[in-house]
């Protein structure tokens, strides 16, 4: 007997798995071996670009949970990272705390720094609450400067020793980009699961209606707190991961500016969609170093643009391909890729 | 003493120069129901434009400055028409984002065009001090103050008593109600953010007369947030006395503060004051209606 075309799931969990067909299981293991294979090129510049990348992606998975999900706008995400590094490199240089100490620790003094914030989304909505997270922002800037030197260094940061676990000191950019890729899968991995959870459906429901979650008996307060909490929590990993990167922590690294860079990211990826995530930070990302390597390139053969152009050009890129994708494609790049993948399905039919 | 009254005074002033910018807030979200925050940006091109009239060109206050308000004008009505108008009736988020992508590609436009270089900004306003016993006041804001109290008079007089400007009000309350009423939204729309403009400009010239600019004075715009939120974001009267509050606050708290924090405060108090205006009253003290809730 033979079954017609098409999968059969004979159990629930197979239907719900993330990774299903064995088409599915050789992209998977394809994509695995590339991504653990990348360092052996050998190449800093593309070693470096892989690392921030995936520090970027942390960052942008925890605002996607926040803002694409929840529906919270969340414009201080850059503020929660920086929490999260200084955190880190203050434990670490202070107190000589080991890697496994300071990671969560500085995720979880970013997520109660951002929970606070969280707080006024009770009374707040929309515009307010994007204002709100603005403040936050220059509250952190504020504090890092003004606190005891002792702690935090001011102006002059804090500067740290390499991770170590174990005895295993990461202080080569690849063995940092191991560290980085391993974090990064856990976290994604982790977002992934959790939007497939009932937290996940309950940020969907307050996101898209909050008077209706609360009617429906979703505790509304309780989960726009833990949105915060856990995009918060996504930056303050992705600021230790950096904190390690760079072995220097300084408050100009943790801009208002970086913060609308990474909204920026989630409108061109697609917000509500932890894919969408992933694409928006790999092609912005990839963007700004195709900018960097052409910048100068371009800069010789027309001087007149002086040296500012590369970062002017950057600000017109992405400002103008967020309101092209807000006025045009508002469901962002994985929209796009849904629809080709869905046309390829049914060739020739048309969708 | 002297110091208290000095840091009052002047933060009165700066108050008063943060309301005539919220001004310009105020009068788009009311007719748009938009919070534009690429008002700062705005506000610098305004500023380049006078610079590049009266220290580039060289030409006359009485032409470079007109010639700046129009142009000023010109780009609020462009970027109504481009960006704004394609979403009408698009959801809040896209109103945030595509401003916020305005902002930065505004900037990145300026330094194409304008550069990073620091600029001494023309002295369209006499820049000698006033001296009040041992008192020193910048004579900008003095002036700047003045035409901030006769703007608002001018906007809540023709907002209030004007056909056109009472058809704008009610387009501020309801778009649908208004267009069904015959009042035509998107002229109205495309008005505010004209006047919007030209209110930028003036700012400008109040808050850089004499001073030297770069590109990041448009970080004013988001200084002068609180004055708007306490204002309550509809009233046009209401900016005046909240940034006569706000300012002052700034001042006493700048005078108070900055000895234990060695300066910087009166950089931050704006965003103090806004987080506590959002958590303890969003709709700030002369806004319409209450912030919806939950």
């Amino acid at each position: 007997m033979t079954l017609p075309a098409g999968v059969h799931f004979e159990t629930y969990a197979q239907d719900r798995a993330l990774v299903r067909t064995p088409g599915q299981w050789a992209w998977f293991v394809l994509m695995m071996v590339v991504l653990v294979a990348l360092p052996l090129t050998g190449s800093g510049r593309v070693i470096g670009s892989a690392v921030v990348i995936l520090i970027t992606l942390v960052a942008v998975v925890g605002l996607q949970l926040n803002s694409g999900y929840a529906g919270q706008i969340n414009m201080g995400q850059s503020a929660f990272m920086g929490v999260g590094a200084y955190t880190c490199a203050a434990l670490s240089a202070k107190l000589d705390m080991p890697l496994w100490i300071t990671l969560p620790a500085g995720g979880v003094c970013a997520a109660l720094f951002g929970a606070i914030f969280g707080l006024a989304a009770l009374r707040i909505k929309g515009f307010y609450l994007a204002l709100t997270t603005i403040a936050a922002q220059y509250i952190f800037g504020f504090l890092m400067l003004k606190l005891p030197k002792e702690w935090f260094g001011r102006s002059e940061g804090l500067r740290m020793e390499p991770a170590s676990l174990f005895g295993f000191v990461f202080d080569t950019d690849a063995r940092i980009y191991y560290l980085a890729l391993a974090v990064a899968l856990v976290m994604v991995t982790g977002a992934w699961g959790l939007m497939r959870s009932r937290t996940g459906r309950a940020f969907v429901a307050v996101r898209d209606n909050d008077n209706a979650a609360e009617v429906i008996g979703i505790d509304v307060f309780r989960y726009k707190t833990l949105a915060f909490f856990i995009g918060a929590f996504y930056a303050g990993i992705a600021g230790v991961l950096w904190a390690y990167y760079v072995r220097y922590v300084q408050v100009d690294q943790f801009t208002l500016w970086l913060s609308i860079w990474y909204v920026g990211m989630l409108i061109v990826g697609g917000m509500g969609s932890i894919l969408g995530a992933i694409i928006g930070t790999i092609v912005i990302r990839l963007f700004q170093e195709l900018i960097t390597v052409a910048g100068p390139w371009v800069i010789d053969v027309w001087p007149s643009l002086g040296g500012q152009f590369v970062f002017a050009a950057m600000n017109m890129l992405l400002g103008g391909l967020i309101m092209l994708f807000v006025i045009f494609e508002p469901r962002g790049l994985v929209h796009r890729w849904n629809i080709m993948k869905e046309s390829y399905r049914i060739w020739p039919f048309p969708h | 003493m002297d110091d208290l009254i000095r840091h009052v005074v002047t933060g009165a002033l700066t108050g008063l120069l943060y309301a005539l910018i919220a001004m310009s807030f105020v009068i788009i979200y009311r007719a748009a129901r938009v919070f534009n925050f690429a008002q700062g940006e705005i506000l610098m091109v305004g500023a380049f434009l006078v610079w590049t009239f009266m220290s580039a060109l060289d030409w006359p206050w009485w032409i470079a400055v007109p010639a700046a308000l129009a142009v000023s004008m010109l780009l609020g009505l462009v970027i109504e028409r481009v960006v704004l108008r394609p979403l009408v009736g698009e959801e809040l988020f896209a109103f945030v984002m595509v401003t916020i992508g305005l902002l930065i590609f505004i900037r990145g436009v300026v330094l194409v065009a304008w550069g990073p270089e620091v600029r001494f900004f023309p002295a369209v306003l006499p820049v000698e001090a006033i001296r009040i016993g041992s008192l020193v006041i910048d004579r900008a804001l003095v002036i700047g103050g003045g035409l901030t109290l006769v703007l608002a008079a001018i906007a809540s007089w023709f907002f209030n008593k004007t056909q056109a400007g009472l058809a704008m009000s009610a387009v501020a309350e309801d778009h649908q109600t208004a267009q069904s009423l015959g009042i035509s939204v998107k002229k109205s729309i495309a008005i505010a953010w004209g006047i919007s403009g030209l209110l930028s400009t003036i700012a400008a010239i109040v808050f850089l007369n004499g001073k030297g600019m770069t590109f990041l004075a448009s970080d004013v715009g988001m200084a002068a947030l609180p004055v708007a939120l306490l204002a309550g974001l509809e009233s046009i009267g209401g900016v005046v006395a909240g940034g006569l509050i706000v300012g002052v606050a700034i001042g006493v708290a700048a005078h108070f503060l900055d000895p234990i924090f060695d300066g910087g405060v009166a950089a931050i108090f704006p965003f103090v004051i806004m987080v506590v205006i959002l958590l303890v009253r969003p709709t700030g003290l002369f806004g319409w209606k209450t912030i919806e809730r939950i």
